[in-house]
């Protein structure tokens, strides 16, 4: 039995699926892909498999990750992602498989790539807006916790920041905390903007990275 | 495909992913390669409308044809309505994203008659003319199919065609004739007209119907060589008739998600009050092999691993056994479970339960429909309270702690003896919990008693009767109510305002188009949802149109009278309704299709039990 991730895009009609939605749709293709993994023992029996960081609704991703326990010891790595892909939704493509290297726990940041428009402001206001909101020693947002609501500061948490004007939209990739411990929304960044703003800001966001602590990449 | 404008929005509503398409298993063709394009629209949500198994059957059926695309539309949320309002977004289908004043026909299946008002509400979203009429040229066909076409009276000003009965062939009839009329270039009239010559086609602009003084039908008058009396259609073979290898699987959780077999048409009991039990007749089954190789390849084909044997009474599929032995030949194995929804209190053996996972250890539900027995051979639901007892019985010795039944208050010939016989055979099941020597130890028993309010239904032996006013259920649920008496029994009732209008259009006439209308202008619509429904507001609608509703829901008709869907012919004698209600007034059952045949016109069609050896 060999522990196996394979690491998959989430995109076009399928940023639409939700986390539990995902959980769902990836155990009927790996049934309909009868590849054989291990299954749960209990009264509801069911094939095991999780994920090491959910994506948020709407947001388009090409690494997101799927584990589950291969009960085939010769079975050669390189053929699942083909079996996989032809029972999927064609907006979550597989494009690699390989034997699990980092625990989920170890999963310590993620970049993001966000494109910012607005219909209320010009894309030179949206960029000097958040240009001057990155300048601050201060965001403050209300965070929703399991407790209730606390404000807490995004500039703190920013690993890195890049951005620019490209086409008619601010490109902004964003580095943030990631995991169990610490996980930064990068929709926070968008709605403070909004409020610095005073207008409505379309984000179309996409994860590009999920990294361990010493930066290198979630394998 | 997802027009970019609609993404704009769709992080701002519920369940986006209602609205976006991109399922595995959807069809998608090129529109120039197609001559007809063909939205079928389910007038509810997605989760309600992808539950539906004709919309699956239909839609492989249509785009197995190459010259048909045939997408799939719902009814926006009221969420997803006000954002595509105010962004000037018309309703689109979700295979090519296009909107539905682009697609040659437009199709909705009638399934129940609190979805009418999304029909016009749809058509509206979508960028067509609600009234047939405002409809020009040879495009934007408004056509319906399903249970609800056996008197469709209500909705005729709005769509232009109906399908009687089976569909799998007629529509395809249809279409063919519309490519024809096309390359002909003849008219949208010329084109309805020769539809209307198709068996099973009923076009309501080619029927004139007069009243009396006292708003009862006097007449319908068949017009332009139409036929007096619209026959439905009906699949004789059913092995031969087309189902298909694949479904769309939904990406987001609907209602029914699972893969789902049509075991056989059609249902041999005549409960009296039910109207599908007659629509349907005769009862046409797949053989075992037929529907093992059809639960093969879809569990294949959609990785389901679950398949639900669906009929209107699964355990009087007459080889259900043998089938069961059957699918779980290979189901095992492959980790697929099996489910046999409308399970019969005297179908239940422990063979068929050995080899089903649905009746799970939290729960078992059957439905008595009264509570006395001389009101159950009245309706003639043939389920006895030993039966039923000893069942439950059964199912307490296994460790079953909780039964849901399921009734009707309001039934015809009900006495507020009968009602309160519901909680005394509900007390009974109680009492069979604490008889049990094997019932789990300490552990108390649940029983749900849940009471819906009768609707009559065309159709039915029950069409002419009238429903019980408001007052009058509302009375017999609090009847009910005080009746039980141990905190055993939980007493689900709804609000009887539902199946009020309900019965108004059930039994409408073309008179209510104007209600329908006037509602549609008033915004009227998701009427099947408690947070969108209001009485009060149809009420208005009613009080401006100058109508009473209590002429539809609440009065006896006579057997003489003139019925709306007196045109309309399901196969169904009238004369052995008027004697099956004649039976009822008696508290008399009948037998069921197997025992022996009430001669109710059926086997004219020349197939399924009327021609069973027995």
């Amino acid at each position: 039995m060999r522990n196996i991730r394979v690491f998959f895009e989430k995109k076009d009609e399928c940023k639409y699926i939700s986390h539990l939605d995902l959980n769902r749709v990836m155990l009927r293709a790996v049934g309909k892909s009868r590849l054989p993994i291990w299954r749960t023992e209990g009264f509801n029996q069911h094939a095991y498999i999780t994920f090491a960081l959910p994506l948020s609704l709407g947001f388009s991703s090409d690494c997101e990750s799927m584990d589950f326990r291969l009960l085939d010891d010769e079975m050669a790595l390189g053929q699942i992602p083909s079996l996989l892909n032809a029972c999927l939704p064609k907006g979550i493509r597989v494009t690699g498989c390989k034997e699990a290297k980092h625990k989920p726990a170890e999963i310590d940041s993620a970049l993001y790539e966000m494109t910012l428009t607005s219909d209320n402001i010009s894309t030179e206001e949206l960029y000097s807006a958040f240009d001057e909101m990155l300048g601050c020693d201060e965001i403050a947002v209300e965070k929703k916790t399991k407790k209730g609501f606390k404000t807490i500061n995004l500039k703190e948490y920013i690993i890195r920041c890049d951005y620019s004007v490209l086409n008619d939209g601010v490109r902004v990739s964003i580095t943030l905390p990631a995991g169990s411990v610490t996980n930064i929304n990068p929709t926070l960044y968008v709605s403070a903007l909004e409020k610095r703003a005073g207008a409505e800001i379309d984000a179309d966001i996409y994860r590009r990275g999920i990294y361990v602590k010493d930066g290198a990449d979630f394998e | 495909m997802l027009k970019k404008e609609v993404e704009k929005f769709l992080l701002k509503v519920q369940k986006p992913g209602r609205y976006v398409g991109g399922e595995l298993g959807a069809v998608i063709k090129n529109k120039e390669d197609v001559d007809v394009r063909f939205a079928f629209c389910f007038p509810d949500t997605y989760e309600i409308g992808m539950s539906h198994l004709g919309m699956k059957i239909l839609y492989s059926l249509f785009n197995e044809m190459p010259y048909i695309w045939c997408e799939r539309v719902f009814a926006p949320w009221i969420d997803m309505e006000e954002e595509m309002k105010n962004h000037g977004e018309p309703l689109y289908a979700l295979e090519s994203g296009d909107p539905l004043y682009e697609f040659d026909f437009i199709g909705f299946t009638l399934q129940y008659e609190l979805s009418y008002s999304n029909i016009l509400y749809m058509l509206d979203m979508g960028g067509i003319p609600v009234l047939s009429k405002d409809r020009k040229g040879l495009k934007n066909i408004v056509v319906a199919g399903g249970p609800n076409c056996c008197n469709p009276e209500p909705i005729t000003d709005f769509v232009d065609l109906f399908f009687l009965g089976d569909g799998e062939e007629v529509d395809l009839e249809v279409i063919e004739l519309y490519r024809e009329c096309r390359k002909e270039d003849t008219t949208r009239e010329e084109f309805l007209r020769r539809a209307s010559k198709i068996k099973g086609v009923y076009v309501p602009s080619l029927y004139e119907v007069s009243y009396h003084d006292d708003g009862t039908v006097s007449s319908i008058t068949a017009k332009e060589g139409a036929p007096k009396r619209i026959e439905k259609r009906v699949m004789t073979d059913m092995d031969k008739c087309f189902y298909p290898k694949d479904f769309v699987v939904p990406n987001i959780e609907i209602v029914h998600d699972r893969a789902v077999e049509e075991i056989f048409r059609g249902c041999i009991r005549g409960c009296r009050f039910c109207q599908a039990g007659f629509l349907y007749r005769p009862v046409r089954e797949k053989s075992v092999g037929c529907i093992n190789e059809q639960c093969r390849a879809l569990c294949h084909n959609t990785g389901y691993d679950e398949i639900s044997l669906s009929s209107l009474s699964s355990s009087d599929y007459s080889q259900i056994v043998p089938l069961l032995t059957k699918l779980s030949e290979w189901s095992n194995e492959e980790n697929v479970s099996l489910s046999l929804p409308s399970l019969r209190v005297d179908g239940f053996s422990d063979e068929i339960l050995s080899k089903i996972k649905s009746v799970r250890k939290s729960g078992l539900t059957f439905a008595p429909e009264a509570g006395s027995q001389r009101l159950r051979d009245a309706i003639n639901k043939n389920v006895f309270e030993e039966e039923l007892i000893e069942t439950c019985s059964t199912a307490f010795e296994g460790g079953y702690t909780t039964v849901k039944l399921y009734f009707m208050i309001g039934l015809p010939t009900e006495t507020y003896d009968d009602v309160a016989a519901i909680a005394d055979l509900a007390q009974k099941v109680v009492n069979a919990y604490y008889a049990c020597e094997h019932r789990q130890k300490g552990k108390s028993v649940r029983v749900t008693v849940s009471a819906s309010s009768f609707v009559p239904k065309p159709f039915t032996p029950f069409q002419w009767e009238p429903q019980d006013t408001m007052d009058e259920l509302r009375n017999k649920q609090q009847h009910l109510k005080a009746s039980i008496k141990t905190k055993k029994i939980t007493y689900n009732y709804h609000d009887s305002d539902t199946s009020f209008l309900e019965a108004v259009f059930a039994r409408g006439d073309r008179k209510l188009n104007r209600v329908m209308l006037e509602a549609f202008k008033r915004g009227i619509h998701f009427d099947s949802w408690g947070d969108c429904f209001s009485l009060k507001s149809w009420l208005e609608v009613f009080e401006s149109c100058g109508i009473d509703p209590a002429f539809y829901a609440n009065r006896k008709r006579d057997f003489s009278e003139v019925l709306p869907w007196d045109h309309l012919d399901y196969g169904i004698k009238k004369s052995f309704l008027i004697e099956e209600c004649e039976k009822a007034y008696q508290s008399k059952s009948s037998p069921n299709c197997r025992e022996e045949c009430m001669h109710c016109g059926a086997n004219r069609y020349g197939t399924g039990v009327c021609y069973e050896k027995h």
